[in-house]
């Protein structure tokens, strides 16, 4: 049993004020009685004295010894006197000390009732008194015990059965109860009306309450969940890669589409690519100088980036998107979406290429060719420009077709390619027409690459289609810049007509296939 | 009732003292007895008992008439105020103790003069009518 439980306080209690109570009413009781039992003691003694009077007057009066003692004999077989005496020569001012506690009665004449004969003192046994006072006492305090024990007794079966059982049991279901189920308290037997059934309603209210707020908490958790799993879902399942993180680079969140990404780029995973993941970035200082100017202006920071790749094959270009997000509490993330635009760089790659470049041979065309050389010419780099003509090249075309004349043309190209070095720019300018610009070249070299050119551009060419070995010849016209022309269109007229030169001699000349504009204009003046 | 009672106690003390309106009580002695003057308790001791001799030493004897006669009750109703039916009761309480009423009785008036002249020690009352020379006058009774 529960040592501060409720019964064992109350018996304690109970038990405590019996005895208290108990003692101070027994000793309240004891004295009262003891006075009551004095106070009776000396009414009796009265009505002795009441009972005796007569005769002992008479006694007295006629001082008969015998009658006197015959008084006293009967007064002293009350066991509450313990001593009477008869005093016939007692008067008022009479020497004799009186005993203590003892009753003086005055005794007259029978005849002449102001005529004092003497004096009947009656003394009291107080001892006898003072045993029955607390043999009284002591029955009482048996009583008395015993009705304090009973009443205690009967107080605490009541107690026990009538508050703290129900109480208990009130306890024991209310462990059992989980808050938010449907299980409530039972109310006891017989306190629908008591305090305790007030408190069990008010539990169960309570309960009651509880269970409404756990279930509204329920299903506001489940549309929470259902929303965070729609979030997730759109998060996971987004093809763009997103990337959460402090603004120290490491990562906090990201998405199946980043770790995609990452293991294209053949990168092993890690927790930090630094901020903004700018190690995967090729070019670093670009992309920290677009997110800091944006940020700077509290923008979202957007650009087009190429990334690092281990993988040679793969070139993966990006749309960036770099959010600055500030939570409530003060804390600071980066949120980076990526875009895969490798796919339209790729497609803009290859119309840049179709634009300049020529489809049959792989050479830059005419278009880009132009711009190559009027960057050239802007820089003011001297260069030659070599205006290259196929000889013979129609008739082939016509005899064996297109295809063989492609051939040809490819065939050509190759032998060109082999002929010049790094730095120079081979272009087919159009039909069976090359430019070639050599840089920072002398007439001399001029001539040396064009005998190179010539030479191999003239070795003959199987045709396995017609089986038949057909070869080409060059006509070669060449200007100078800056030193012949300026601008690019008479720089190419410049060199169009020394190659019409040769052209027109070749007759004459089988083995002039070179003519510098230099010599023409020379020639010309 | 109370009032009828009182009317009838009334009318016998009346009829009781028709004889001696006019005729006091007094306590007589022998002539030659030296006590001249009693009064009214050494009376009481004689004729109740307390004591049987005079205040001077001598001895006394109480004498009245025999039976219950309106003298002898107007006698001891204004002595000690008590009817003679209390004063019975009152030597018979005391005879348990070996007392006996002392006083002498006698047949008459006469018989009772008689003995008081003739006994020195004797006392006795008489009506103040009734009183001689030979006796003597010590108390007298007051209605």
């Amino acid at each position: 049993m529960n040592k501060s439980g409720l019964i064992i306080r109350l018996a304690v209690v109970v038990v405590f004020t019996a005895i208290c109570a108990g003692v101070v009413i027994t000793q309240l009781f004891n004295r009262i009685t003891y006075l009551n039992e004095l106070a009776l003691s000396e009414q009796k003694i009265q009505q002795l004295h009441n009972t005796v009077f007569a005769t002992a007057s008479i006694a007295t009066y006629l001082q008969d010894e015998e009658l006197i003692q015959e008084v006293i004999n009967g007064l002293n077989s009350n066991d509450i006197v313990q001593n009477a005496q008869i005093y016939t020569d007692w008067d008022t001012d009479h020497t004799i000390t009186k005993p203590a506690n003892s009753t003086v009665f005055a005794l007259y004449s029978p005849f002449e009732v102001t005529r004092k004969v003497g004096a009947l003192i009656i003394t009291p046994n107080v001892e006898h008194i003072k045993e029955r006072a607390e043999q009284i006492g002591r029955d009482n305090t048996i009583v008395l015990a015993l009705q304090a024990s009973i009443v205690s007794f009967i107080t605490l079966i009541v107690a026990y059965f009538v508050i703290t059982k129900p109480i208990l049991r009130i306890g024991h279901g209310l462990h059992h109860i989980e808050p938010g189920n449907r299980d409530r308290v039972k109310l006891p037997e017989y306190h629908t009306e008591s305090e305790l059934g007030l408190l069990v309603s008010d539990i169960n209210s309570l309960l009651d309450k509880a269970e409404q707020q756990i279930e509204q908490e329920r299903a506001l958790r489940s549309e929470v969940e259902l929303l965070e799993k729609r979030f997730r879902m759109l998060f996971e399942n987004s093809t763009a890669p997103i990337v959460l993180m402090e603004p120290k680079g490491n990562i906090l969140l990201y998405n199946n589409a980043f770790l995609g990404l990452v293991n294209k780029l053949n990168i092993p995973f890690k927790k930090n690519f630094g901020s903004y993941l700018k190690h995967l970035f090729l070019d670093e200082k670009l992309l920290d100088n677009t997110v800091q100017a944006a940020f700077n202006n509290d923008e979202t920071a957007t650009g087009e980036f190429k990334l690092h790749s281990n993988n040679s094959d793969i070139t993966v270009w990006v749309q960036a998107v770099i959010t600055s997000t500030v939570t409530n509490d003060y804390k600071e993330y980066y949120q980076v979406t990526l875009h895969d635009i490798s796919k339209r760089k790729q497609q803009l790659e290859i119309l840049d290429h179709k634009a300049n470049y020529d489809q049959l041979t792989q050479l830059f065309n005419r278009h880009a060719a132009e711009i190559k050389i009027q960057g050239f010419i802007d820089k003011r780099q001297p260069f030659a420009l070599l205006l290259l003509d196929l000889n013979d090249f129609k008739p082939i075309n016509d005899i064996y077709g297109h295809d063989a004349g492609d051939e040809i043309l490819i065939h050509v190209t190759g032998q060109l390619t082999a002929s010049l070095r790094k730095q120079d720019i081979l272009s087919r300018w159009g039909g069976d027409e090359f430019v070639i610009l050599l840089p920072n070249v002398t007439p001399d070299i001029v001539d040396k690459i064009a005998i190179k050119l010539y030479d191999k551009a003239s070795k003959s060419y199987f045709l396995k289609e017609h089986d038949k070995s057909v070869g080409v010849t060059l006509s070669i016209g060449v200007s100078f810049f800056p030193d012949d022309k300026e601008t690019l269109h008479t720089l190419v007229k410049g060199a169009d007509q020394a190659m019409y030169e040769i052209k027109r001699n070749k007759v004459t000349h089988p083995e002039i296939y070179i003519k510098h504009y230099a010599n023409l204009s020379h020639k010309l003046i | 009732m109370k009032t009828l009672y009182a009317i009838l106690i009334l009318f016998s003390f009346l009829a009781g003292s028709y004889a001696y309106a006019n005729d006091q009580l007094v306590v007589v002695v022998n002539k030659n007895n030296p006590i001249e003057k009693m009064n009214k308790s050494e009376v009481i001791d004689l004729f109740m008992g307390k004591y049987v001799a005079f205040p001077n030493g001598e001895k006394a004897t109480p004498v009245e008439m025999e039976g219950e006669n309106l003298t002898k009750q107007a006698f001891y109703e204004q002595l000690v105020g008590m009817s003679l039916s209390r004063i019975n009761a009152y030597w018979s309480r005391i005879r348990f103790s070996g007392r006996t009423r002392s006083s002498i009785q006698q047949n008459n008036e006469d018989d009772l003069m008689v003995y008081i002249n003739n006994t020195e020690s004797a006392i006795g009352y008489i009506p103040r009518s009734k009183v001689t020379d030979d006796v003597k006058v010590v108390f007298e009774l007051n209605e």
